[in-house]
């Protein structure tokens, strides 16, 4: 496995760099459009829960592999230029936000209902209200949730590899089938994805850790 | 001293798995080596890696469930010919990407899934006599202004398998080109159809198939390269592949190889008899 | 003009029928304390004034505003209607002084300078000056409510609404906080109180209502009068009770 990896090694460092890149772009990008869809479902407005609930329920339950072909596949005819990679970041951003909108659904929803009325009284508008008293309380409430998420997005980002999206899992496929060496290869892979997603677990245990010491009320 | 130890947990946690992993690399394959000529003799049975999203080579029939094509057919008149026509012949599907580690884990007892015969595969496995002469080509979309591999100059991508010859060979021919590999055929032409890439490379007889399915476009240029198939076996089994080659003798002088051969062949448009062995 | 004006108010939750043909007019500067057993909807009428709770039919005016147009923008009755609630609702996540701030620097665009003057000015009004730097987890109840009439005030309303100020606090600390409200009452606040506590009804209230049903049973502008020899059937029944037990 050793052997491998350095003959491999630059191989692997440009899979790691497209693995990352493609888990960057589609944390933040799934977080935002997360967050949306998340006020979309608690919001008093009954078009817009609809069109929350739809998206979340849709694309939870599509597998990711299927969400990232549509954008390879489906997608070139109306948006030319859609390589693997982007294609790939895209399904990601997709399925891992209809998670993340879930999450923090959950994590609005146990924020005491009070917090909300307190601050509409206080002549905030809704989204002052949301912003600085309810999601603030709700985001502490939901950083182990989202830090499972965020480790589920980097094992994900293996999706990669069927599009040709030059990831980790991508550079693997292809040293195993030049070396035939399957065995190894897919081994030194998966050290290397938990190189990636050890320290982020632990990143967000941190995180974990230390928002909690601001205790609820 | 505590905050020590809590530091030093994921390394340690690290460093097993990595034992582990290593320690697993190590377990080797006990089933490849059975003498395959003994055992199916035993059993009656012997199973084959074919393709399975191939036309003309082996093609997944969705009304039956059975994998039809050249290959098949070959696989099968070779068992027949060593063990007898009561001998139950299995297939496996396989891709480019996963048909090495399948036969060498002894998943399979022998291959043929549009094999070329390569020096370096030939490290890994063993091989046949040449069954059937490919030669590699491009596909492309029909008014593409791509008319042969020279025209895939820089800026151009190329799609192609994960795991097979022509992906080693296009990076010769075509060195500037991007080349795109996925997973299988199918899921190539696929990509080449939504325009992820401008051509598609592949060997002539497995483009020609495609080119079936779909005549919007076509395979340009001729062939680049030569690409001889041949069945593979793991390393050891002696026994069995010199009967593979006396097979193979024994149906090409009986017209049982011509059968096969004009069955699959005879009526595809375009396609060079005299690749045919 | 008066302050806040019900006209025929209804209010459904389902079929429930939570306010019945409510009338009343409030004036500038009233202390009116709203009484009756629980479950009569005194805290769903406390609710509609600053549209927590939506009216079914009706006419409702606060401040000039008509609650039942849709048109309407809450936002501006809120910012001149304070509420203080029973669970006090203090910001989990900021600080007391943070608590009174907010509504200053965010909806009246104060600086943060002039906002904290006036939160200090609050703090020693409510007698928690050393509690600026805390969390709200750190306080007590009754320190919690304090900083929750500070919080309220802090957005000079024209009125506030109290919604059982007293109910969750120990006994020993009831005292703080009604001794508060006297000041709040002092400064010409109009104050709308649901309350338990009959004390601060007669003696710093007045005008007193009293419901049960979802209907306004009783309405006296003579609080005293009002325990001393109620009118209303009910009430008589309540107020027997409520002695009998204190």
């Amino acid at each position: 496995m050793i052997s491998i990896l350095t003959t491999y090694w630059p191989d692997f460092v440009e899979g790691l760099k497209y693995t990352l890149s493609a888990s960057i772009l589609a944390l933040i990008g799934s977080l935002i459009i997360g967050l949306i869809f998340a006020l979309f479902v608690i919001n008093p407005l009954k078009p817009l829960r609809v069109i929350g609930h739809v998206y979340i329920e849709i694309f939870r339950n599509i597998p990711l592999l299927v969400v990232a072909m549509f954008f390879y596949i489906v997608m070139p005819q109306f948006i030319p230029h859609l390589d693997g990679f982007t294609a790939g970041t895209i399904g990601l951003i997709i399925y891992t936000s209809a998670f993340i909108a879930e999450t923090i659904r959950a994590g609005i929803e146990s924020v005491d209902l009070g917090q909300m009325e307190a601050a509409r009284s206080n002549g905030m508008t809704y989204l002052q209200a949301m912003r600085y008293i309810v999601l603030p309380q709700a985001l502490k409430i939901v950083i182990p949730p989202l830090g499972n998420q965020f480790v589920n997005l980097v094992k994900n980002s293996s999706v990669l590899a069927f599009l040709a999206g030059f990831d980790l899992m991508y550079q693997g496929n292809l040293i195993a089938s030049t070396t035939f060496k399957t065995t190894d290869t897919y081994l030194a892979v998966g050290l290397l994805y938990l190189i990636l997603t050890m320290p982020l677990s632990y990143f967000m245990r941190y995180l974990e850790k230390r928002w909690s010491q601001g205790t609820a009320e | 001293m505590k905050l020590n130890r809590s530091k030093i947990r994921p390394l340690l946690l690290l460093g097993l798995m990595v034992t582990l992993l290593t320690v697993l690399s190590g377990c080797g394959d006990n089933l490849a080596q059975q003498d395959v000529m003994a055992r199916v003799k035993r059993t009656n049975h012997i199973t084959w890696g074919v393709k399975n999203d191939t036309r003309l080579f082996g093609l997944m029939n969705i009304k039956t469930g059975e994998i039809e094509g050249f290959d098949v057919d070959i696989a099968t008149a070779i068992s027949q010919e060593i063990f007898g026509k009561d001998v139950d012949v299995k297939f496996v599907p396989v891709t480019s990407n996963t048909r090495l580690p399948l036969l060498k884990n002894g998943n399979i007892d022998a291959l043929a899934a549009t094999m070329t015969i390569t020096p370096e595969r030939k490290k890994e496995i063993m091989f046949s006599d040449t069954y059937f002469n490919a030669g590699q080509a491009i596909m492309v979309k029909k008014g593409s202004k791509i008319k042969s591999v020279k025209d895939l100059t820089s800026g151009t991508k190329v799609l192609g398998l994960q795991g097979s010859n022509s992906v080693a060979n296009i990076k010769k021919y075509a060195p500037d080109a991007k080349v795109l590999q996925l997973a299988d055929t199918a899921q190539a032409f696929t990509a080449l159809k939504s325009g992820q890439g401008d051509a598609m490379t592949s060997d002539n007889g497995i483009l020609y198939g495609l080119n079936r399915d779909d005549p919007n476009y076509q395979v340009v240029g001729g062939t680049f390269t030569n690409e001889p198939y041949g069945i593979g076996m793991n390393k050891g089994q002696e026994k069995f592949a010199k009967a593979v080659n006396q097979a193979l003798k024994k149906i090409e002088a009986d017209g049982t190889y011509q059968k096969i051969v004009d069955k699959w062949f005879s009526k595809v448009a375009g396609f060079d008899g005299s690749v045919i062995k | 003009m008066s302050m806040i004006e019900f006209h025929s108010v209804d209010k459904y939750y389902g079929k429930f029928h939570a306010l019945k043909d409510i009338n009343l007019t409030i004036e500038r500067g009233e202390i009116i304390s709203i009484i009756g057993p629980s479950g009569s909807g005194k805290s769903t009428l406390l609710r509609t004034i600053n549209g927590l709770e939506r009216i079914s039919s009706g006419k409702l005016i606060v401040d000039n505003f008509d609650l039942a147009d849709s048109k309407t923008n809450m936002n501006k009755i809120r910012k001149n209607v304070g509420m203080v609630f029973q669970h006090f609702n203090l910001y989990a996540n900021k600080t007391v002084l943070e608590n009174i701030t907010l509504g200053p620097i965010k909806v009246l665009k104060k600086s943060k300078a002039e906002a904290e003057a006036d939160a200090n000015k609050l703090l020693s009004l409510v007698g928690l000056t050393d509690q600026a730097a805390k969390l709200p987890s750190m306080l007590s109840g009754g320190q919690k409510q304090r900083i929750a009439i500070a919080r309220s005030l802090a957005m000079k309303p024209k009125a506030i609404l109290f919604d059982e100020p007293t109910s969750a606090l120990d006994p020993e600390v009831i005292g703080d906080v009604l001794e508060v409200m006297r000041k709040v009452a002092k400064q010409g606040m109009t104050m709308i109180v649901v309350t338990h506590e009959m004390g601060f009804a007669r003696e710093v209230g007045n005008r007193v209502i009293f419901m049960a049903d979802g209907q306004i049973r009783e309405d006296s502008h003579q609080p005293q009068e009002f325990f001393a020899h109620p009118q209303d059937s009910r009430a008589k029944e309540f107020l027997g009770k409520i002695i009998h037990n204190s």
